[in-house]
């Protein structure tokens, strides 16, 4: 049976991997003529340090390369829709059009088995080429370090998105979702489509779900006119907290120093919003070393709504004459 | 227990208000051919997808040699399908090696003979290219490399030509005459079934309407041709009657000769047209 869908399977495999290779050579092909950049420039020691430690050199690097690394973090992105369109939404539909399910029925071989063999030997190769791609990616913006967008912290949508677990935990919820679609309303075109579309909203709505899913620790600073924090933590909420250390709900007339200016017109804004009740500047974070927490938690729920895909699909090939 | 290769108990299949099937009953003699006809939408292909476990019947039990079916494939059956569903990528050979994986009982040997038969196809052709009549060939290649005991075959003959037709007969009769397979088979093609057939069954909306040894169901039936305006009194069925502005024609089952007629034994042909003309008859007076 193994056999059978492999044979299936063939071109799509075929294209996977010739899609893998050419995308990987002009990762690799851009990474060195980065670090040519990167030497060329004498930025080889900033690449750990930032923008803000290094000269005009680093900026003019910038220019060049932020936005192509970008672009890399979204191709990342795109990986999984697009295993789920091309390989999952065909999977069962395809077979339904073509009547060759009914083919796979009237032999030996359960309807089970042939769902899980379907299942496994569509999946695997297409698992391992995104994550195989995700990886030269990372690379390539390891090697831009802090001048690349990993300056804004693990926890920056696209960067979070295209690190740790998460490609995979999208690419096995697209596939499935494609799978079920496929397996319910028996058309190739169909399910494509409804796939794309629900790909996107979901992935959408639980971006915005995403910092809920940890208690995020509060940062307290008795600096009042500065930013509590770095970059790198992902805030959830900040504000001010008053002298009883409750959250002033809404601090904006606490806030208005018009009129303490002193003789030059400038403005203690620190001391100012003391004066008018304001005690500390909180900030409810989810610190840098819990990213690999919430990339597990993120990818659990996506995890979850894989078996829930599998089990219609199961559902929908089983009723199916 | 020497059970019917085939046995339908009240087996019904609806699909929401529609019925499918109705209150079928009948049984298949070991080693018999039987013909399926009606007309179209009589429930045909839904009847050989119920006995190859394709779907569950609504009530009543389909068993083969005594077995239960219960939505999964017979062992000792094979179904081949009206779209010939293959995996079109694939090699002859490709595909007979899958027949192979798929399958606990499978004879290469067998597939291989039934290929080699005829004009023989071409083994290393992408099944996507073969004309219609290799392509059935092919199809019923893998259909007897499971070696079945009964043979399901749906419409087995439809788009091929004279010449295939007569060919993929002799495959199917072949294997017959050499291991006794029984053997279901629906069409239209009356002529065809004739010369293989021994036993029929008649389905119109869903019902048996007639079932058994054709020799036997011929006698049964007799067509009577009288002079027009004469009361056509028996106590046998009128299954069909036409009539025109010299003479009375009707299609009769069972009782006598009616007075005043003349009587003779219908050919299948004209036994089935018979049926299949009353049958949109009905249609056209319930439409009305």
């Amino acid at each position: 049976m193994t056999w059978i869908v492999w044979r299936q399977q063939r071109p799509v495999f075929i294209t996977l991997v010739a899609g893998l290779v050419v995308a990987v050579a002009a990762i690799l092909l851009l990474r060195a003529v980065m670090v040519a950049d990167l030497t060329a420039g004498n930025l080889l020691d900033c690449v750990g340090k930032g923008l803000e430690a290094c000269g005009p050199a680093a900026n003019d690097f910038q220019t060049t390369w932020f936005d192509r690394l970008h672009l890399a973090e979204a191709t990342v992105l795109a990986a999984p829709v697009l295993i789920g369109v091309f390989v999952g939404a065909p999977l069962f539909a395809r077979e339904f059009e073509q009547g060759t399910h009914a083919l796979a029925f009237t032999q030996s071989v359960s309807r089970t088995r042939w769902m899980a063999t379907k299942f496994v030997v569509a999946a695997l190769p297409a698992l391992v080429v995104v994550l195989v791609y995700q990886l030269v990616v990372h690379s390539w913006l390891d090697a831009a370090g802090q001048l690349g967008p990993l300056s804004t912290g693990p926890f920056y949508f696209t960067t979070f998105e295209a690190q740790g677990v998460s490609p995979v935990a999208y690419t096995l919820f697209a596939y499935t979702l494609g799978m079920f679609a496929g397996a319910v309303f028996k058309r190739t075109l169909v399910a494509m489509t409804l796939t794309l579309g629900l790909f996107v909203a979901v992935r959408a709505v639980l971006t915005g779900v995403r910092e809920h899913l940890i208690t995020p620790t509060r940062v307290l600073s008795d600096d009042l006119d500065a930013r509590t924090v770095e970059r790198g933590p992902l805030v959830v909420e900040s504000g001010f907290l008053d002298a009883k250390g409750a959250v002033v709900a809404d601090p904006t007339p606490m806030m208005n120093c018009a009129g303490k200016g002193d003789a030059q017109g400038a403005v203690d804004f620190a001391a100012c919003y003391r004066e008018n009740g304001l005690a500390q500047r909180y900030s409810d974070v989810i610190p840098v070393d819990q990213v690999t927490t919430l990339h597990l938690l993120e990818a659990s729920i996506f995890a979850g709504l894989a078996v829930l895909f599998v089990l219609g699909s199961v559902w929908a090939v089983r009723r199916q004459v | 227990m020497n059970a019917s290769p085939v046995q339908a108990e009240n087996v019904a299949k609806h699909f929401g208000r529609t019925r499918a099937l109705d209150g079928c009953s009948f049984s298949l003699p070991e080693g018999s051919v039987t013909g399926l006809v009606g007309p179209n939408g009589a429930g045909k292909s839904t009847l050989l997808s119920l006995i190859a476990g394709l779907a569950k019947p609504t009530s009543g039990e389909i068993t083969v040699h005594g077995t239960a079916v219960h939505g999964r494939m017979h062992p000792d059956v094979s179904l081949l399908t009206q779209k010939r569903p293959l995996y079109d990528q694939f090699t002859v050979r490709e595909m007979m090696r899958a027949g192979a994986a798929m399958n606990d009982r499978w004879s290469s040997a067998r597939a291989d003979e039934v290929l080699d038969l005829l004009a023989g196809v071409d083994k290393d052709a992408k099944v996507r290219t073969l004309s219609a009549g290799a392509r059935t060939q092919v199809a019923i290649a893998f259909a007897l490399g499971r070696l079945p005991k009964v043979l399901l075959l749906d419409e087995p003959l439809s788009d091929l030509d004279p010449l295939a037709r007569d060919e993929t007969l002799r495959i199917v009769m072949t294997d017959v005459a050499e291991r006794g397979t029984t053997v279901l088979l629906s069409s239209h093609l009356l002529t065809d079934l004739g010369d293989v057939c021994d036993h029929l069954l008649l389905l119109d909306e869903g019902r048996v309407q007639v079932a058994g040894d054709i020799d036997g169901i011929l006698d049964e039936h007799r067509v009577v041709v009288g002079p027009a305006g004469l009361d056509l009194e028996t106590d046998g069925v009128v299954v069909d009657s036409s009539h025109t502005s010299r003479q009375t024609t009707a299609l009769v089952r069972g009782g006598g000769v009616p007075e005043g007629f003349q009587a003779t034994h219908p050919d299948l042909e004209a036994l089935v047209m018979g049926y299949l003309r009353a049958s949109r008859t009905r249609k056209l007076v319930r439409a009305q």
